[in-house]
């Protein structure tokens, strides 16, 4: 016969303050937890989320980013033309050369970072399809105009739409404001390529392109024809792929901070039991009684099992309801939280708790509960009732 | 000090109580001693830039805007400053797949042991560098991390560069957290010219002044030589260049010590409750002590040193522990570019200290509130209630 569900958690109920403490223990382990794998994967889903699987990167080969490429004039004005580029309505190819520089941009206070400058054509924004300019206007050409991602746009100062703006060697008018669903787009500036090139001193204006795959090509030909080509060194890839090899650099912080919470979490295992072993120890005599009116060893077990893991679902809801506003307060207060990643330009990322964090919070929780309580459980339900009831 | 068996002997009743605690407690002391390493690391970081008289200059723009390596010269002219040198980012791989691991730049072999004389590179090591073309001075961290010693040949593929370089090592740079690799611009320019690119920029330039009284003068003085000119340059300290450099791990830093603060709090809670639980159970037995004439504050000051012990003791294992840890964390993680100078992991003798201050303080703070309530509880109400 199994004891109901009430007991265990009208035992809960019955020593608040015990109770309370540990799911406090528990709460804060997995608020911490929570915290820092969002910071994590917040970066890793900023870079994975950009670029689009139909688009291809062209850089020298080698070049792990695009700020430390070239790509001559003529083999641009070669590429574009290559089968299996799509073309728009003008029968314009949708290839994108673009010339990438970080100059720094000053934080209101006084801090400064290495912003991803993006020199681009007009036709950037088809072959970019997820980038969309939300406020304001795109940029004409050689007008020195700016348009900015939203990230960047709440972080640097002077970055007011109709203002302008010092960066590089000149001021730049700040025209728009583009957003690209979250991506890594959003941290950066985007300016007319021939501008950006006169004002970084670059001999060559463009240091990649993106081309846009017709639906019905073959990718992977194209892919091999560009790195074939002999004329110049050049390497073709899907811009999924290229921030996706951007994004493991974030995999190693990912398991550091896995690491840590789990060795938080084995603290909290400790605390848990001794939490459970004390109410054990409280309910000898009941559990006697209990065991004498013919409830099993398993159910015994079960009760006091199901009371830790009690324990660790509160922690678990207190903690992920006070980690999600806190994360967005944080990266509210801060501006966004600046990132260097490996291209050596700063992301802006929104610290969002996400499903996967809570995922493992969870785990993390339910662990704590079973284990915190497997050992208080099995001395419960193997008291011997003759003996428990006359101690009590 | 005679109390002291009685507090031990209370610890000992439960023990699987008081070892699950300490377990707790040193766990979170653990951690929090790894978590401030990386703030600590980068404070300690920036301190040992502080007194120095290393000035940094570069383009006003950003650091991957270049300036005219004839700017060296002009630097170096300026009074007070005793010698500069010029980096530039070669962005070397041992492995292209891996991307670039350490940084590594091209510099000028003659001035480079004056202007970081503060990094004592042993004199027959920078004379090695100096007289072989293809030296190079690398960081006592990447030498470990890739098992390289003086002597061995090693090959980098510029991300940056159409170049391939071999550099024979002359020497290690001797700090401990250095990821920095080192070699000759003389080469880097030979190699550059083999491939018809004549380079005359720089990346930037570091410039050593005799007297700090002087430093600030020095930095004006080199801005207003290159003002309205086709590269215009900010000067700054070493320290407010690196925390420029870095400043972007801010965020970064804020969570660590949002975490930090959380762990603590946990265990101030863990230790409360074990604190609660030993109060609790003795009531009985603080009444007869009260009963036969001790006073409450003796009780008092006995159950508060006992959960103080405890956390101390257990606050000593976890910062021994962290020691270990960290070194596992050091051998597995390298030079981490994302974290720079946050990645050393290096639990120092201070934050070992405020680690067994941290874990006595919770101690006390957990204990005070119920062995207060315990030990002024009256004998009579007491008494009536157990028997």
């Amino acid at each position: 016969m199994a004891l109901p569900l009430r007991y265990p958690l009208r035992s809960l109920a019955h020593r608040r303050l015990r109770t309370g403490l540990t799911v406090a223990v528990v709460a804060l382990v997995v608020i911490a937890t929570t915290l820092f794998l969002a910071l994590v994967s917040s970066l890793r889903r900023t870079l994975v989320s950009t670029g689009s699987p139909e688009n291809l990167i062209v850089l020298r080969k080698g070049s792990d980013n695009d700020g430390s490429s070239q790509l001559p004039l003529d083999a641009y004005q070669a590429l574009r033309f290559f089968d299996g580029i799509v073309r728009n309505a003008q029968g314009e190819p949708l290839a994108s050369p673009e010339l990438v520089v970080q100059p720094f941009f000053f934080r209101p206070d006084g801090g400064r970072e290495n912003v991803l400058v993006r020199g681009v054509e007009p036709i950037a924004l088809d072959v970019h399809d997820e980038v969309r300019i939300v406020e304001g206007r795109m940029l004409v050409p050689s007008q020195g105009e700016a348009v900015l991602g939203r990230g960047v746009a709440k972080r640097y100062a002077g970055t007011a739409l109709g203002g302008e703006m010092k960066f590089g060697r000149r001021t730049w008018k700040v025209v728009g404001i583009l957003e690209s669903g979250g991506s890594s787009f959003e941290s950066e500036v985007w300016v007319d390529a021939r501008d950006l090139a006169a004002d970084a001193k670059r001999p060559i204006p463009y240091s990649g392109m993106r081309v846009k795959v017709a639906s019905g090509a073959d990718r992977d030909a194209l892919i091999r024809r560009i790195g074939a080509d002999s004329r110049w060194s050049l390497e073709a890839k899907p811009e999924t792929e290229y921030y996706a090899k951007q994004a493991e650099s974030a995999n190693t912080l990912y398991g550091l901070v896995v690491g840590l919470a789990v060795l938080a979490g084995i603290g909290a295992v400790f605390g848990a039991t001794n939490t459970m072993y004390a109410a054990v120890q409280a309910r000898v005599a009941e559990i006697g009684t209990l065991r004498a009116l013919g409830f099993s060893r398993g159910s015994v077990l079960g009760a006091f099992l199901i009371e830790s893991v009690a324990i660790a679902t509160l922690g678990l809801v207190v903690g992920v309801l006070v980690a999600w506003p806190l994360g967005l307060a944080v990266s509210d207060a801060l501006g966004g939280i600046g990132f260097g990643a490996a291209t050596f330009s700063t992301n802006v990322i929104t610290l969002r708790v996400g499903a996967f964090d809570v995922a493992v919070a969870a785990a993390l929780a339910a662990a704590i509960g079973l284990a915190g309580g497997f050992a208080p459980a099995w001395r419960a339900s193997h008291l011997r009732p003759v003996e428990a009831l006359r101690k009590g | 000090m005679k109390f002291f068996p009685f507090v031990w002997r209370n610890l000992l009743r439960n023990k699987l109580r008081s070892l699950l605690t300490g377990g707790a407690i040193a766990l979170a002391i653990a951690l929090v001693c790894i978590l401030r390493t990386m703030p600590a690391g980068f404070d300690h970081f920036l301190e040992q830039l502080a007194t120095n008289t290393r000035i940094s200059v570069h383009n006003t723009a950003g650091i991957v805007y270049s300036m005219p390596y004839a700017y060296l010269a002009r630097v170096k002219s300026v009074p007070g400053v005793v010698d500069a040198v010029s980096w530039t980012w070669f962005g070397g791989a041992v492995d292209k797949d891996d991307g670039v691991t350490f940084p590594s730049f091209a510099v000028d072999a003659d001035s480079i042991g004056v202007v970081f004389a503060d990094l004592e590179i042993a004199p027959e090591t920078l004379e090695h560098f100096r007289t072989h073309r293809d030296g190079a001075l690398v960081g006592r961290q990447t030498l470990r991390q890739y098992g390289w010693k003086p002597g061995d040949v090693v090959t980098l593929s510029s991300l940056v560069w159409p170049l391939e370089l071999s550099f024979r090592i002359s020497g290690e740079i001797p700090a401990d957290v250095d990821p920095r690799f080192w070699f000759q611009r003389e080469y880097f320019e030979q190699a550059l010219r083999e491939q018809g690119v004549s380079f005359d920029q720089a990346g930037m330039i570091w410039a050593r002044v005799d007297d700090p009284e002087q430093v600030p003068a020095v930095m004006r003085q080199v801005d207003a030589m290159f003002r309205n000119s086709e590269a215009e340059t900010t000067s700054e300290t070493e320290k407010s260049f690196f925390q420029n450099f870095f400043g972007n791990l801010e965020g970064f830093v804020t969570v660590i010590v949002i975490v930090t603060a959380l762990v603590t709090l946990c265990i101030v809670f863990i230790a409360a409750n074990t604190a609660s639980m030993a109060v609790r159970e003795r009531v009985r037995e603080l009444a007869v002590l009260k009963a036969i004439g001790f006073h409450w504050k003796l009780l008092f000051v006995t159950l508060v040193a006992e959960a103080a012990l405890l956390s101390t003791v257990a606050g000593g294992v976890g910062a021994g522990l962290s020691l270990g840890l960290t070194g596992m964390l050091r051998a597995a993680s390298g030079w981490n570019q994302q974290l720079g100078p946050l990645s050393g992991f290096v639990v120092t003798n201070a934050l070992f200290v405020q680690a067994l201050f941290l874990s006595f303080f919770i101690g006390i703070l957990s204990g005070v509130v119920p062995s207060f309530g315990a030990s002024r509880r009256s004998v009579a109400a007491t008494l009536r209630e157990v028997f």
